[in-house]
């Protein structure tokens, strides 16, 4: 199977519209441990590290791909994928605008019209037709995938379920073909559903902020004895929390399932993303946030002050991290988090 | 480049660039913009907006809002070496050491209610910006308008990449046209004013006369010696940023064309013509905490005679179009801004003013704080080198954190990007 890597900072891309294609839609995510000299030689070193990573994994991979999407989410999206085109081999390159502001009808006319562009470019590209049956198969696809997710979610709060087992299982919805990856989701839920009770060591916590794209940081989590139960993040709830509504209109359908996800911090109004949050806590009965940031990401990074704000004015407890992006064992931030909860009263508080 | 400075690129010390006699008209135009804004904010009949770089500000105007612009209140701060105590303020709260100094600036000065001369800025009806330029633009006024408690309208500007055409482009112009729309319901359900087509054409008219004399300024920075240095468009941007569609700002700039026409009629120069050394492309928000800097550089007969950034505040409207063509247009300009051509387009942009202003180098500014503006400075600097073979100095700082520039190394890398200036003009 043709696979289409794609790009965006956010949960920006509809792969529904590559499935359609007959294509195996990939989320490029970087990888941690790779030296990031080759993103270098284009982009400072001040510039989001996630990003420039992701870069990297292109310089070095992108044979393996038959073609790339970039999808607008931050700055970095849009003014990389110039870089991209210019040094980024492939035989297909295609941008998508899609818009920053979420919910309005213009930006939902916008978004449409840019999604039929993308149809037609993959149809080109890859001599497929993309038909409205073909669209709808996808969404009921995507939507297996998802539903599936939901169950590991709600199996992470209540069965011994590491952080590491619940981020690799969200890269897997996103990383392999969805067929293989619904096969792979269905072992998860047998496996964690078998799993012993969540362990009483452990306190159970909201996450939040910039996308967690290496497992690593979630053993630095495991090793200060929190376990994430519920987050907004991408590579986690952000993919799965709504399903894709299935209606006539395949593109209609993927408009509103876009405006309808947890919101990131890349969108305006910026409301729905602490609205989501509250949700959470308040379903959950949870009574603790963590929340990260990884260096340089500023669209996180400016709304952290008032989610805290928020989130103490409810009584909940809060801390906040700036991680570097890298693969080592963050001692500082393991003491930080297990000071934060001792202090607290520990895991059962 | 090396680190230390040969004796042979320094050239004369203490040469003075000779400023515009009538840049002193700002010493009136700016306390007056100020203290119209204090009482502006402070009426309650009257309606204010916050608007970025990128906005038209021409449609504040249009509606008889009145436009403060808290990036220029955050130079203010700068110039008035009190930004730095602001943005610590701001990282006080929590915001980020890796967050834009212009916005932390603002956080500090609205927190810590420092006066308009410090950078302060008044609490606005509402709050309007586009993402055109940077995410920052947004988040900001995010934060802002939530803390003041007044509605944000965000432009929602698609972003043309490299390889845009142009029935892409139209259906970009669509979208932003179909938010001017919006933007007219959420300024009339605001503030019950109205808009008129009238007063639209009639701004847009001013408007365009104030870029246009502003383009004629610039058509005299191709003279050598150039009449006209950054030392006076920094400052004299101030109409084009904050009062376009008025007849103050046409003023100003037709008393300093008629002092670049005087010049250039007596061969004069913003430095002399033998101390005019080496023409110089300065890209980016100068250091405002630190402008000598820019002084320093005539030191070595370096001149600053472009900068896109000054430039692109002006962008000629066409006029005598019917309203939609009209709205078309302003929506066209709001997507293709200098600031944010995509990657093909900002090399050939550049290239193009390396021939027209006769360069010998370019400082291109890797401002920390201006992380979308610094997205793409490599593979332009590559590609100016490459195909022009004049010296591009990539300079780390930050325009308004003066804990991002240090002395000695900023001299020292001065004094090399001359050196490099010096042989290649040798060649
Ligand atoms: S981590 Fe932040 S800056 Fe980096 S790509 Fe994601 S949203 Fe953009
Ligand atoms: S300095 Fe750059 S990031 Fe900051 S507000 Fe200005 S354009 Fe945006």
């Amino acid at each position: 199977m043709k696979t289409l890597a794609y790009f965006d900072s956010s949960h920006d891309f509809p792969e529904e519209i590559a499935m359609a294609a007959g294509l195996a839609p990939v989320k490029i995510l970087g990888d941690v441990k790779a030296d990031n000299a080759p993103a270098d030689q284009y982009l400072q070193n001040f510039l989001c590290p996630a990003a420039r990573s992701m870069l990297t994994d292109a310089l070095a991979h992108s044979g393996s791909w038959d073609g790339i999407v970039v999808a607008h989410g931050c700055d970095i999206t849009h003014r990389g994928f110039d870089i991209w085109k210019k040094h980024v081999k492939t035989p297909f390159i295609h941008w998508l605008n899609v818009p920053m502001v979420y919910g309005t009808a213009s930006a939902a006319a916008f978004f449409k019209k840019e999604m039929e562009l993308l149809v037609r470019a993959l149809e080109k590209q890859f001599a497929a037709s993309i038909t409205p049956d073909k669209l709808r198969a996808a969404i009921k696809e995507s939507n297996e995938v998802k539903s599936r997710l939901q169950r590991l979610s709600a199996l992470r709060a209540t069965r011994d379920v590491p952080n590491r087992d619940y981020f690799d299982a969200c890269v897997k919805a996103v990383t392999m073909a969805k067929n293989d990856a619904a096969k792979a989701l269905d072992e998860a839920i047998k496996d964690w559903s078998a799993r012993p009770a969540f362990p009483a060591s452990m306190k159970k916590v909201l996450l939040t902020g910039s996308d967690i794209t290496y497992p690593e940081f979630m053993d630095t989590l495991e090793e200060a004895n929190i376990r994430a139960v519920r987050d907004d993040l991408s590579i986690g709830e952000r993919y799965y929390a709504t399903l894709i509504p299935e209606k006539d209109d395949p593109l209609d359908a993927l408009v509103e399932y876009r405006f309808s996800i947890p919101r990131p911090a890349t969108k305006n109004p910026p409301d729905p993303r602490t609205d989501f949050l509250l949700k959470a806590m308040e379903e959950s009965g949870l009574d603790t946030v963590v929340s990260q940031n990884v260096k340089f990401c500023e669209p996180y990074l400016f709304d952290t002050v008032h989610i805290e704000k928020i989130m103490k004015a409810k009584g909940y407890k809060y801390i906040h991290l700036e991680r570097e992006f890298s693969p080592v064992k963050d001692t500082q931030a393991i003491n930080r988090l297990e000071a934060f909860i001792e202090m607290q009263g520990g895991a059962k508080a | 480049m090396t680190e230390s400075a040969p004796a042979a690129a320094k050239g004369p010390s203490q040469m003075r660039v000779d400023r515009l006699p009538s840049t002193k008209m700002l010493n009136k135009i700016i306390p007056n913009y100020l203290l119209k804004s204090k009482l502006m904010a402070m009426l309650p009949w009257k309606k204010t907006a916050w608007v970025t770089a990128g906005f038209p500000v021409e449609l504040c105007y249009m509606f008889d809002i009145f436009p403060m612009h808290p990036e220029n209140a955050a130079c203010v701060s700068g110039t008035q070496k009190v930004s730095q105590e602001l943005i610590e303020y701001a990282e006080s709260l929590g915001f980020s050491r890796d967050l834009c100094s212009y916005f932390k600036t603002n956080i500090g000065a609205v927190g810590k209610k420092v006066g308009l001369t410090k950078g302060g800025i008044g609490k606005p009806t509402f709050c309007a910006s586009t993402n055109t330029i940077c995410d920052t633009h947004v988040k900001w006024f995010q934060v802002q308008a939530r803390k003041f408690g007044v509605p944000y309208f965000c432009f929602d500007i698609p972003s043309a990449v490299s390889g845009t055409d142009d029935p892409r482009m139209d259906e970009y112009i669509d979208y932003v046209v179909a938010q001017y729309k919006d933007f007219v319901d959420f300024v009339g359900n605001l503030t019950g004013k109205k808009f008129s087509e009238q007063k639209f054409f009639s701004v847009l008219e001013k408007s365009d006369r104030l870029c246009e004399l502003w383009h004629e300024i610039y058509e005299y920075r191709k003279i050598l010696p150039t009449p006209v240095a950054f030392q006076d468009t920094m400052a004299a941007i101030f109409p084009m940023v904050i009062l376009p569609g008025l007849d103050i700002g046409i003023k100003f700039y037709e008393a300093l064309l008629k002092d670049i026409k005087d010049r250039v009629a007596r061969g004069v120069g913003a430095l002399t013509k033998e101390q005019e050394k080496y023409r110089v492309l300065f890209e980016g928000i100068p250091m405002w905490y630190k402008i000598k800097y820019f002084h320093e550089l005539a030191n070595y007969g370096a001149i600053i005679t472009y900068e896109p950034y000054t430039y692109s505040f002006g962008p000629r409207k066409q006029l005598g179009l019917s309203y939609e063509e009209a709205l078309r247009e302003l929506a066209r300009m709001m997507i293709d801004v200098p600031y944010s051509y995509s990657l093909e387009k900002r090399i050939v942009y550049f290239e193009k003013i390396v021939d027209e202003y006769k360069l010998d180098g370019i400082i291109l500014h890797s401002n920390f704080s201006c992380r979308p503006s610094c997205t793409g400075m490599i593979d332009l600097k590559n590609a100016i080198q490459a195909d022009k073979g004049i010296p591009v100095w990539l300079m780390d700082c930050d325009m308004d954190d003066p804990r991002a520039y240090a002395d000695g190394p900023m001299k020292n890398r001065m004094e090399a990007f001359i050196e490099l200036m010096a042989e290649n003009k040798k060649k």
